[in-house]
C-alpha cells in the first residue's frame, strides 16, 4: 500500500512539476529564512549557557533615582559572602576602560577589552587559563593572553610561560609577566575580554563604598528565594553605606530599594541596567520569520487545495475500492510531509548560502553545522509543525470527497473552500503589504536622520586615540600648538567624551536653589569650534579669560530649560564641590543620535568629578584631509611624546554614523522580508491564477465567441485578484500604521507618519498582481475558442 | 441474493426537493444479469449507487444474502463493499498515475491480499482480459475499449459476488461497446451476478431481465427470453 501511494505521490508531483516547484520552492525559501533566524535567536538567547550553574548566577546592580547601573562598590562582594549562607560564591570583575599596547621583541598588539577577574568569577564562568599556577595562595594578579595575541607576541609555538611583556606606550612602559594563555576566543559570553588578569582579590581589600567600579556576580544555592535575598542584600548595602559616612536620609538610599539581582540569562538581551532593545530586535526577527513561514504555509495550503480537484477522481476510486477516510488522510499528509521534507533539505542549503550575508549584517558567527546543536531537535519539530499546518486542511478536504459526485464527473470545487482561499490570499498579501509599508517608513526615517541637521559638523573632524590623561589645559597646550602648525588644521581640542552616542558622566548641579542631575563633559578650549557647535548666547571658552580655566561653564539650551533660567549668563552653577560661572549657552546638538532627546549638559575646563580628558579632536580642511593625516602620522612621535608609538585615528562622522547601524540593520531586514514575502505571495498567486484560468478556458472561449474583446477577458480575469489585493491593503494599513507609529515613537527626533508608503504599497501590490495574472491570462486570451470547445 | 423493499431517496437542494427513488421494490437472484433502463433523471444511477453502498437512502430495506445493509455504519459499508462488490463506470475511472497492473492491483491491496497472491490474481485476470501486453501502460496510453477492459478487470479481480456497471459502454464506439458487453456476458455465464444501468436497448439485450424505471418507480420488468433460454 505504502509503495503504491508513494508511486502515486511521486508521479503526481512529477506530472505537476511546475506547481510542485512553486510549492516546494516557496516553502524552502521561507524555511531557510526561518532556520537562519532560529539560529540567530538560539545564539542570542544562549549567552553563557554553557556555564555550569547558569540558572543560579546573578549580577548585583544598583538602582539610583535617575538611572540603573551594574557598577557596585568593591567591598560589597565580600560583605555578601560573609552574611548570606545561601550565596555559594561571589566574584567581581573590573574592566580597564581604555585601550593600550602590549609589546614584546616580536610584535605589538592593542588590547581594547582588558578585564580583571576574581578567581571566584573565573570559576563561576568556567574560565580556565592554560599554564595557570595554583592561585589559591597567590595574592597578586596573574595575566593571561588569548591564543591570537600569543601568535603575534610570541610567534615561536614552543614558547613556555611565564614571559615578560611591556604594557603601555614605549615612553611609559611597564614590565609585566604573562602567566600563560587562555583558550577562549568565543565571544559568546557576557564577560568579554581580550586579555584577562585573574587574582584572589582584584580589589586588594578595598573598603571604599563610595566608588562603584566593579561588577559583582553571585551564585546562589538551589532553591534560594531571589526576591528575599535581594531585599537582604539591599539592607546590607544601605547599612554598610551609612557606616561609611553617607547620611541615612541621602536621596539615593532613603525610602527606596537600591540593590537588584539580574539573572545571568537576562544580561545579554534585557539587562535591568540597560535597555531591552536587543531583546526586542531578536523577538521581532523571530516574529517576522514566523510570519514569513506562515505565508509560505498558506501558499502551500492554498495550492494544495487548488490542486486537490485533480486528485478527486483518485479519492473517489479508492473509496469505492474500500479505502477509509483515515487511510486517505494519512496518505495525503504523508505526501505533504514528503514535500516539506524536500523543502527542508533545500532550505538548509539555502540557509548555508544566506548565512554569510546575515552574519555580516548582524556581526554574528552563525553556522548550521557547528555551535548551536539545538537545531538537531528544532528541525524535526519544524518539519512536523509545517507539515501539519500546511497539510491538515488539504488532507481533510481531499479525503472528504464524496465518490458518487466525483466519479460521475460533475465534480466542482466546493464554494466552501473558496472563502478560505480568499481569506488565505488576503492574509498573504496583507502581510507582504505590512512589510512594504514598514520598509518605506524605516527608509524615510533613515533618510531624515542622514539629512537632518544634527547641530554639529562631524564631517571634517578627526578623533585621535591616545592613552595619556590630560587634566590641565597647560599640559595639553604643547600638543595643541604642534598640531595646529600643520597646514589644513583649523582647530584642536581634547575632551572626556566623543559625540558618538556614548553617555557622559552625570552629576547633580544647582542653580538659583534648583537642583537637577545633568550630564557633564570635561573639555578644553576650542571644543565647540572644533565640532562646529553653534553658540546661542554669551561666548565660548577663551584663553583671553583666564577665569575660564578656573570656573567657566557653558551649558546647553536643554539645561537652561531644565533650570528654568531666563538670563543664564553670569549665573552661578554649583556641582562637583565647586561654583562655576555660566559664560555661554550653546544650541542643542544631537550627540546621542536621534533616539534620545538631547540631555541637559554642562561643559567645563575644570572638573573635579571627571577622571580625565584623553580624546583628541582635530578639525581639518576637507580638501587637505589626507595631507594632514600623513603629516600627523609622521610627526606623532614628536607631538605626543608619551603615546607616540602608533598614530591611531578615526573619523568622528563614521563614529556618529554607527549610531544608525541598528536602523540600517532593520532596513536590511525589512528589505529582505518585504522582498521575500512578496516573492512568495507572487509564487502563490502565479500558480493559483494559472490554475483558475486554466479551469476557465471553456468559459472564456464561449465569451469570446459571444463577442468579448481581449481587454474584456483581461479585465474579467484580473478583477477578482485586484479585489483581493485591495481588500488586503485595507486590512493591512491599520496594522502597518500602528506598528510604524510604535516604532517611530522610539525616536526623540522623527518624521511625521508619511502617507506615501501606504499609497506605494497599494500601487506596488496591485501592479505586480495585475502583471502576474495577465501573464497567465494571456494564454487564455490567445487560446483558439474552437479548439477549447472541441472536447465538449 | 438481493432484496430491496420500499426504497426511498430524496435529493434536497436549497430550493427544491427531488424524489429520485420512490418506493422501489426489487429482487436480484444469484447469477442473474439485470439491466436497469429509463429516461434521464428516472433514478437509475441513484439506485445503482444505493446498491453499491455509495449513497444512503432515506428509508426502505436492502438485504444482501440476508444481511440488512442499510443499518451498517460507514466503515462497515466500506468493508462490505470491498469484499463483495465490483464497479464498472461509464468514464472508466482509472487512476491516471498508476499503470494498468497497479490499477487492477488496487482493490486487492485494500482487501489486504498478500503481495505474491496479488501478483498471481492480477496476472490471471490480465491474461483473461487479453491485455497482457498493456500491463505496464498508463491509462492515457490506451484506447477507450482497452481502458474499459482494465476497469472490468479491476472490478473482477477480487472475485466479487456482485458487479455493478453504470453505462459501461457510454463512452465507447459500437465495436468497443460490443466487446465490453460480450465480456460482461462471459463473466455472467461464469457465475457473476451483474446489475447494469444503461440507456441502450442494444446493451440491455445482453441481460436476462430488464427493469424500467420512471420518476423513481419501477414501471415494468421484462424477461429477456433469448438470453434466459440460453442460460437454461
Amino acid at each position: 500500500m505504502f509503495k503504491l501511494n508513494l508511486k502515486i505521490a511521486l508521479r503526481n508531483l512529477w506530472k505537476n512539476k511546475g506547481y510542485t516547484a512553486i510549492n516546494v520552492g516557496g516553502l524552502s525559501i521561507a524555511l531557510a529564512a526561518f532556520i537562519v533566524v532560529i539560529l540567530y535567536v538560539s545564539y542570542e538567547t544562549s549567552y553563557d549557557k554553557d556555564v555550569p550553574n547558569y540558572d543560579r548566577i546573578y549580577q548585583v546592580g544598583r538602582s539610583l533615582p535617575d538611572f540603573k547601573t551594574e557598577y557596585t562598590p568593591a567591598p560589597l562582594a565580600k560583605a555578601i559572602k560573609d552574611h548570606f549562607p545561601e550565596v555559594e560564591a561571589v566574584g567581581r570583575t573590573k574592566s580597564i576602560p581604555f585601550e593600550f599596547p602590549m609589546t614584546t621583541d616580536h610584535g605589538r598588539v592593542y588590547t581594547t577589552k582588558a578585564l580583571q577577574l576574581d578567581q571566584e568569577t573565573a570559576k563561576m564562568f568556567n574560565i580556565v587559563p592554560t599554564n595557570g599556577p595554583d592561585e589559591e595562595k597567590d595574592l597578586k594578579l596573574n595575566m593571561y593572553i588569548p591564543e591570537l595575541f600569543r601568535k603575534q607576541l610570541f610567534p615561536n609555538p614552543k614558547t613556555t610561560f611565564p614571559q615578560f611583556i611591556m604594557l603601555g606606550p614605549k615612553a611609559a612602559a611597564q614590565q609585566e609577566v604573562v602567566r600563560g594563555t587562555i583558550d577562549r576566543i568565543d565571544q559568546h559570553s557576557n564577560l568579554k575580554f581580550d586579555i584577562v588578569a585573574i587574582g584572589r582579590d582584584i580589589a586588594f581589600n578595598d573598603q571604599d563604598y563610595g566608588t562603584n567600579n566593579h561588577n559583582t556576580y553571585i551564585q546562589v544555592k538551589q532553591g534560594t528565594d531571589i526576591l528575599v535575598l535581594e531585599k537582604k542584600i539591599d539592607q546590607l548595602y544601605k547599612k554598610e553605606l551609612i557606616k561609611s559616612g553617607v547620611p541615612a536620609n541621602d536621596r539615593r538610599i532613603a525610602g527606596r530599594s537600591v540593590i537588584f539581582l539580574d539573572a545571568l540569562k537576562n544580561l545579554h538581551l534585557k539587562p535591568i541596567a540597560g535597555n531591552d532593545t536587543n531583546y526586542k530586535v531578536v523577538m521581532a526577527l523571530l516574529g517576522l520569520s514566523i510570519l514569513i513561514l506562515i505565508i509560505a504555509c498558506i501558499n502551500f495550503t492554498n495550492l494544495s487545495i487548488v490542486l486537490a480537484t485533480k486528485r478527486a477522481k483518485e479519492v473517489g476510486i479508492k473509496k469505492v475500492m474500500g479505502a477509509y477516510r483515515l487511510n486517505l488522510t494519512i496518505q495525503f499528509i504523508a505526501e505533504i510531509f514528503m514535500q516539506c521534507f524536500i523543502a527542508l533539505v533545500l532550505a538548509l542549503a539555502l540557509a548555508e548560502v544566506m548565512l554569510p550575508l546575515f552574519n555580516s549584517i548582524f556581526s554574528t558567527p552563525l553556522s548550521i553545522w557547528k555551535g548551536v546543536s539545538s537545531l538537531a531537535w528544532q528541525l524535526p519539530l519544524i518539519l512536523v509543525v509545517v507539515t501539519l499546518i500546511s497539510g491538515i486542511y488539504p488532507a481533510m478536504v481531499l479525503s472528504g470527497y464524496k465518490p458518487v459526485q466525483v466519479l460521475k464527473g460533475n465534480f466542482q470545487t466546493s464554494y466552501k473552500t473558496l472563502w478560505l482561499r480568499n481569506f488565505l490570499l488576503i492574509g498573504q498579501f496583507g502581510i507582504a503589504i505590512i512589510f512594504i509599508v514598514g520598509l518605506l517608513v524605516v527608509s524615510s526615517q533613515l533618510k531624515y536622520m542622514r539629512a537632518e541637521d544634527t547641530g554639529f559638523k562631524p564631517d571634517q573632524v578627526l578623533y585621535i586615540k591616545n592613552i595619556v590623561l590630560f587634566r590641565e589645559p597647560a599640559s595639553f597646550e604643547p600638543l595643541r600648538e604642534k598640531i595646529a602648525k600643520i597646514p589644513g588644521v583649523n582647530n584642536v581640542t581634547i575632551s572626556s567624551n566623543l559625540p558618538d552616542g556614548s553617555k557622559p558622566g552625570t552629576n547633580t548641579y544647582k542653580v538659583d536653589g534648583k537642583e537637577a542631575t545633568i550630564d557633564f563633559i570635561f573639555t578644553d578650549y576650542n571644543y565647540f569650534e572644533t565640532l562646529g557647535i553653534e553658540l546661542k548666547e554669551g561666548r565660548f571658552f577663551s584663553k583671553e579669560f583666564k577665569s575660564d580655566e578656573e570656573n567657566g561653564a557653558i551649558i546647553n539650551e536643554t539645561a537652561v530649560a531644565r533650570y528654568g533660567l531666563v538670563n543664564p549668563i553670569g549665573k552661578t552653577i554649583r556641582g562637583c564641590g565647586m561654583d562655576y560661572k555660566i559664560v555661554g549657552v550653546i544650541k542643542d546638538f544631537k550627540s546621542q543620535g536621534f533616539e534620545r532627546a538631547v540631555d541637559p549638559t554642562i561643559y567645563t575646563v575644570k572638573n573635579p568629578c571627571s577622571f580625565s580628558k584623553d580624546k583628541i579632536l582635530i578639525n581639518v580642511d576637507q580638501s587637505r584631509m589626507s595631507f594632514v593625516i600623513a603629516a600627523l602620522k609622521k610627526q606623532w612621535p614628536d607631538i605626543n611624546k608619551t603615546d607616540g608609538d602608533d598614530f591611531r585615528y578615526e573619523f568622528v562622522n563614521e563614529l556618529y554614523g554607527r549610531l544608525f547601524k541598528k536602523q540600517e540593520q532593520l532596513q536590511s531586514v525589512f528589505l529582505f522580508a518585504a522582498t521575500l514575502t512578496i516573492f512568495i505571495a507572487l509564487l502563490g498567486l502565479f500558480a493559483f491564477s494559472a490554475f483558475t484560468i486554466a479551469n476557465r478556458v471553456k468559459e472564456i472561449s464561449i465569451r469570446k465567441i459571444l463577442g468579448a474583446t481581449d481587454f474584456d477577458v483581461y479585465r474579467l480575469l484580473n478583477s477578482y485578484f485586484v479585489w483581493i489585493v485591495l481588500v488586503a491593503n485595507l486590512i493591512a494599513w491599520p496594522a502597518a500604521y500602528l506598528l510604524a507609529r510604535k516604532w517611530l515613537d522610539t525616536f526623540a527626533y522623527r518624521i511625521e507618519m508619511p502617507l506615501i508608503p501606504f499609497i506605494t504599497a497599494a500601487a506596488i501590490s496591485t501592479i505586480i498582481t495585475v502583471l502576474t495574472v495577465s501573464i497567465q491570462a494571456r494564454k487564455a486570451v490567445k487560446t483558439n475558442p474552437a479548439a477549447a470547445l472541441k472536447y465538449e | 441474493m438481493i432484496k430491496i423493499e420500499n426504497l426511498e431517496k430524496v435529493y434536497k437542494t436549497e430550493e427544491i426537493e427531488t424524489t429520485a427513488l420512490n418506493g422501489i421494490n426489487l429482487q436480484v437472484k444469484e447469477g442473474e444479469f439485470v439491466s436497469i433502463m429509463g429516461p434521464s433523471g428516472c433514478g437509475k444511477s441513484t439506485l445503482l449507487n444505493v446498491m453499491g453502498l455509495l449513497d444512503k437512502p432515506e428509508s426502505g430495506s436492502y438485504k444482501f444474502i440476508d444481511t440488512e445493509l442499510l443499518k451498517l455504519n460507514d466503515r462497515e459499508r466500506s468493508n462490505f463493499r470491498k469484499r463483495n462488490m465490483g464497479f464498472v463506470f461509464q468514464n472508466f475511472n482509472l487512476i491516471d498515475e498508476l499503470t494498468v497492473f497497479e490499477n487492477i492491483e488496487l482493490p486487492l491491496i485494500y482487501n489486504k491480499v498478500a503481495a505474491g497472491e496479488r501478483k498471481r490474481l492480477v496476472n490471471e485476470i490480465i491474461e483473461r482480459m487479453n491485455i497482457v501486453n498493456r500491463s505496464g501502460h498508463f491509462p492515457q496510453q490506451l484506447s477507450g475499449g482497452q481502458q474499459q477492459r482494465v476497469a472490468v478487470a479491476r472490478a473482477l479481480v477480487t472475485k466479487p459476488k456482485l458487479v455493478l456497471a453504470d453505462e459501461p459502454t457510454g463512452n465507447l464506439d459500437s465495436s468497443h461497446g460490443n466487446e465490453v458487453m460480450e465480456l460482461l456476458c462471459e463473466l455472467n455465464e461464469a457465475g457473476t451476478t451483474i446489475v447494469m444501468v444503461t440507456h441502450s436497448s442494444h446493451d440491455a439485450s445482453f441481460s436476462n431481465r430488464i427493469i424500467n424505471l420512471k420518476d423513481g418507480h419501477v414501471i415494468s420488468e421484462k424477461i429477456n427470453k433469448g438470453r434466459t433460454e440460453e442460460l437454461i
